[in-house]
């Protein structure tokens, strides 16, 4: 509490919208990326921390291996690989987010894939730590990573069919299809055999609240509905 | 102590029959004996459904060879962390390779924050890293505010580092105790509890929760501190370096516990860097890569601390580097407090709100390492892909990396030092 004093009203612009501009000095980096990426990269676009670059699936061996490898980019940490789904009749995208002690941006690399024949060659050939993202991207949806050793689900189970973060992903979902469902009776609905339940829940004599049988006036009712339960 | 030499690995008798076999059979002018890869022995062996391996990695794990069996660690292991299984393919008493089984915790988080509203998905992250939840809930919040354009007022940003650094604390107090408790000691997690508790209980004073606190909000925090709050904070901070350093004094020298960690599980900065493991494991191995510092957010770029960095990259190293990080942790409360200032702790932000088409990334220093969100608005009420990395599923893959060559024993002692919650690895 070191000033008291200090009236709030001297704080920032409260909820206004803060114009986007480059990192003050993410310069060097776009001049970098044009020059020596330049046939590689599209659609250069930069947030207040960020910049972003659009490349071929295909290419993302050679633009990563180069952004890795050259002095001048060096980055050397790969933050994230993540998929996203832009839909039926769209594209797929792998965005590889990376790390610089050079730069004072963050790099992200969105990496084009083909929505129906989705193959990209892996990268664990640079980052061995691709591969738990890489598995997380074929299982959720269903992008096939060339060169990968252990290309294998890491959260459903071996035999799950779909790819659940696919955008035309419906529930509810084929778990019930899967071999592996039905591990025991209770995870199948359809094996229960409901109609004792049910025959016994109609003929039952135990009390019920509010309690029916009272009897009831002009004007009031047997139990006070006003109040919630 | 004597020092034991990292790349030295145990002498593995079962091993030493096989090469002085089959060194007399070569003298002796005969085929060798064990084809390379082994058998293929299938799933049967860990008692699941049988089918075919599906990557060239796992049936390298099924093939057992000579004296090799295969052992299920978990699902519900107590030491696990979690409910995940471990298959260890073991030769006696030593690891041959580890192979870590997920899923058992998965509940699609990512989709459900890709059908919930931008104020909801913040209370959707909450239970992921459930001993990191301040943390989890600050990354969605530097996207969205990025998305949206909105800025929290200062006080809101200094709140938000004080409850991030209480967060932290008791976290890395949990992991000195737990790691205690898988290698055997029991004590040391009471007293990590005491001190949980005592920061539990201050932060739902101020969240109103006491463990899913439902804390942030796009553009702010959820509450200004109460009376409740800074009194307890004081009393904390009067008894808090006391302790720490009672747990210290119970683990740091003790000669088991240096037995169990000292030269275990060392992992070298380059191949943490290559496995994609970061936070304290990463700086224990001597990189000095800090979120804090390479890309300061919030309040980070007004405040003054180091990263601190160990040589060693070992159990031990880990260790003292979270104990490191408590006091630092600490000292960066002190300094919070200090300058904290007056003011509203909310921006003017709707309810539903609707940003612009674009993308953001948020990345924040959690207790196990860089936890980021990318965001991708589409104009709508929710966002249309929400990602999330969690560190200790990355940090995980380092298991399998390090174990082979070692004892049964210290497979869980050398995931514990790496402080891994299934809640965030599985998400």
């Amino acid at each position: 509490m070191a000033d008291v004093r200090r009236p709030w009203a001297a704080a920032d612009p409260l909820g206004r919208r803060r114009p986007l501009s480059a990192p003050a000095a993410a310069g060097a980096l776009i001049r970098h990326l044009t020059e020596r990426l330049g046939s590689d990269i599209r659609d250069l676009w930069t947030d207040e921390d960020t910049v972003e670059v659009q490349i071929d699936g295909a290419r993302n061996v050679d633009v990563l291996t180069r952004l890795r490898d050259e002095e001048e980019f060096a980055f050397w940490f790969l933050a994230d690989a993540a998929a996203v789904d832009y839909g039926p009749g769209e594209r797929f995208e792998v965005v590889y987010h990376l790390y610089s002690s050079r730069h004072p941006a963050w790099l992200r690399v969105r990496a084009h894939v083909d929505r129906q024949d989705a193959h990209l060659p892996t990268i664990t050939t640079l980052w061995e730590g691709a591969m738990f993202h890489e598995r997380e991207m074929y299982d959720m949806m269903g992008i096939v990573f060339d060169g990968n050793r252990d290309l294998r689900r890491i959260y459903m189970s071996p035999d799950y069919r779909s790819f659940p973060q696919r955008k035309d992903f419906v529930l509810p979902d084929d778990a019930a299809d899967s071999p592996a469902a039905g591990v025991s009776p209770l995870e199948r609905p359809e094996t229960w055999d409901l109609g004792r339940f049910r025959d016994a829940l109609t003929v039952s004599s135990a009390p019920t609240y509010p309690p029916t049988d009272l009897p009831v006036e002009d004007g009031e009712t047997a139990a006070d509905t006003s109040r919630p339960r | 102590m004597t020092a034991i030499d990292p790349e030295t690995r145990i002498p593995d008798p079962i091993e030493l029959d096989r090469l002085e076999e089959e060194r007399l059979r070569a003298a002796a002018g005969l085929a060798p004996l064990h084809a390379e890869g082994g058998e293929y022995a299938g799933f049967d062996t860990v008692g699941i459904p049988e089918r075919p391996p599906q990557t060239e990695r796992e049936r390298d794990v099924y093939s057992l060879d000579e004296g090799e069996m295969l052992v299920n660690m978990g699902p519900q292991h107590p030491s696990t962390h979690g409910v995940m299984r471990i298959v260890v393919k073991v030769r006696g008493e030593i690891v041959v390779d580890v192979d870590p089984v997920l899923g058992y915790l998965h509940r699609g988080i990512e989709k459900l924050c890709e059908n919930a509203t931008y104020t909801t998905v913040l209370t959707y992250v909450d239970p992921m890293d459930y001993l990191s939840t301040m943390h989890n809930e600050h990354a969605p919040a530097i996207a969205f505010e990025k998305l949206y354009g909105v800025k929290a007022p200062p006080r809101a940003e200094y709140i938000r580092a004080l409850v991030v650094e209480l967060n932290r604390v008791f976290s890395h107090g949990l992991m000195m105790g737990f790691l205690a408790l898988d290698i055997g000691g029991l004590t040391p997690i009471l007293y990590s509890f005491i001190n949980r508790d005592e920061i539990v209980d201050m932060l739902s004073a101020i969240s109103g929760q006491r463990m899913l606190f439902n804390f942030f909000r796009v553009g702010g925090v959820n509450w200004d501190t109460n009376d409740e709050f800074l009194s307890r904070l004081g009393t904390w901070r009067g008894n808090v370096l006391r302790n720490i350093e009672m747990n210290e004094r119970m683990i740091t020298e003790n000669e088991i516990f240096r037995a169990r960690t000292v030269n275990m599980g060392r992992l070298s900065g380059d191949d943490a860097i290559s496995l994609g493991v970061s936070g304290p494991n990463l700086r224990a191995s001597g990189v000095p890569f800090d979120i804090r510092k390479a890309h300061p957010y919030s309040i980070y770029r007004e405040l003054e601390f180091d990263v601190i960095t160990q040589e060693g990259g070992d159990s031990y190293s880990r260790y003292l580097q979270r104990i490191a990080e408590i006091k630092q942790s600490i000292h960066l409360i002190d300094q919070i407090i200090d300058k904290m200032p007056h003011g509203p702790v909310q921006a003017q932000v709707p309810g539903i709100i609707r940003p612009k088409p674009g993308r953001a990334y948020g990345a924040v220093e959690s207790p196990r390492g860089l936890y980021s969100v990318y965001a991708i608005s589409d104009g709508g009420p929710n966002p249309y892909r929400f990602r999330m990395r969690d560190p200790s599923f990355i940090s995980l893959q380092a298991i399998p990396k390090l174990m082979p060559g070692r004892l049964v024993a210290d497979t869980m002692a050398v995931m514990a030092s790496f402080d891994p919650v299934m809640g965030g690895v599985d998400k």
